[in-house]
């Protein structure tokens, strides 16, 4: 798992954790899950709502560390300027990783499915949340293996993303199309900046 | 702003954008390693800048860094300004100082030119825009480097080469634009 801090925020979200599950075993469960805790009443929906309280990210739709921060980043400035446009900051981050306006579509695109085996966990936080129990309640929520963020190299699904972000009649694509190091750095450029301007994009 | 994501999408280097802040007016943009195209050229460093990182002397040209020349970097410009032209964007403020060369990321990769401050940039299909755009360039180039014309040249040759057939009507409409200046006829 990796921490990073921003603080230019305020620290109620000025923390935040990253953690890659690959060989994930309950994904299916995950997601029943988060539907359930969403609508669950008293202490026991607190409770469960806090146990599934991250962005549970389908890995193989992110294409660099670089693109699901700025998708955070986004999340957290929405957050302080009270503009989320979805429930909270955790689907916040599915929501600016899709290149439309849907929620519905951007959590089955980007959030965990049941076939899902590669899921990225985030949680935003304040710095009083130790790392330690962040990961232990990720380990608690996800079955499978933390893996370092870097075998995200291994995971990411080019095709899939080229589809989202109707890249494959662009010139950039087409012009790096033999070389797929140049081709994969083409596509995460695009889809860093798509993110990035989300906001401001008809 | 809104140019960038167009741009890179038609495979113009353009900066990646890392953040928007659309209420505050914040833009930020990625990091380039590398250095204005001003300061590569002759008498483009001012006193205070001179040198790139620190590293040149004097007299060191400061493109030997980048183990490229004079006239490959001008090859590099007239490229990337025909494929912004190709996507119907004009840049509104070519000079060298709104170019920069980014350092190679590997030792097998090469310097790649990339165009920045979009600022007056805006959305035109018309020869008479992408004429004037090289105008303003030809004259940035002319006022900032000394005997320039043969830079100006080979940024030209290359971007004829890349514009293809739009090239003939572009260049005989630089000429006219060279000979009434940027603005159009006024009236009176």
């Amino acid at each position: 798992m990796e921490s990073l801090c921003y603080p230019q925020f305020d620290s109620r979200h000025s923390q935040v954790h990253i953690a890659l599950f690959r060989n994930v075993s309950n994904a299916a469960a995950v997601k029943a899950r988060i539907i359930a805790a969403s609508t669950a009443e008293g202490e026991f929906g607190e409770k469960e709502r806090e146990a599934v309280n991250f962005a549970f990210v389908e890995a193989r739709m992110i294409t660099s560390k670089l693109h699901l921060e700025t998708a955070i980043y986004q999340a957290i400035l929405a957050e302080s300027q009270n503009g989320l446009r979805t429930r909270t900051v955790h689907s916040e981050i599915l929501y600016n990783l899709n290149p439309t306006h849907n929620i519905t579509e951007a959590i089955r695109r980007y959030g965990v499915s049941e076939g899902t085996a590669d899921v990225l966990v985030v949680r935003i936080d304040s710095p009083d949340l130790s790392s330690s129990t962040v990961e232990q309640k990720m380990k608690e929520a996800v079955k499978g293996d933390i893996v370092p963020l870097s075998e995200l190299s291994q995971v990411t699904d080019w095709a899939t993303i080229k589809k989202y972000h109707k890249l494959n009649n662009e010139l950039a694509i087409k012009e790096a199309a033999n070389n797929p190091s140049r081709e994969h750095a083409v596509v995460d450029n695009i889809v860093v900046t798509s993110v990035a301007m989300k906001s401001v994009m008809g | 702003m809104c140019w960038l994501l167009g741009l890179s999408r038609s495979g113009v280097n353009v900066p990646g954008v890392r953040m928007v802040d659309a209420s505050e007016g914040l833009l930020g943009i990625e990091w380039i390693e590398g250095s204005s195209v001003k300061r590569l050229l002759p008498s483009g460093a001012e006193d205070s800048e001179e040198g790139v990182d620190g590293v040149s002397a004097e007299d060191q040209n400061p493109l030997d860094a980048f183990q490229l020349s004079v006239d490959a970097l001008m090859g590099l410009i007239g490229v990337e300004i025909a494929k912004m032209h190709l996507a119907d964007i004009v840049h509104g403020d070519l000079t060298t100082s709104n170019m920069m060369l980014r350092r190679p990321s590997s030792p097998d990769s090469t310097p790649e030119l990339v165009l920045i401050d979009f600022g007056l940039s805006y959305h035109s299909t018309l020869v008479e825009d992408k004429a004037v755009d090289l105008y303003v360039l030809e004259r940035a180039f002319a006022s900032t480097h000394p005997d320039s014309e043969p830079m100006f040249a080979s940024v030209l040759e290359a971007y004829g080469k890349k514009m293809g057939k739009e090239w003939t009507a572009l260049r005989r409409r630089l000429d006219d634009v060279r000979l009434r200046g940027r603005k159009r006829s006024m009236v009176g």
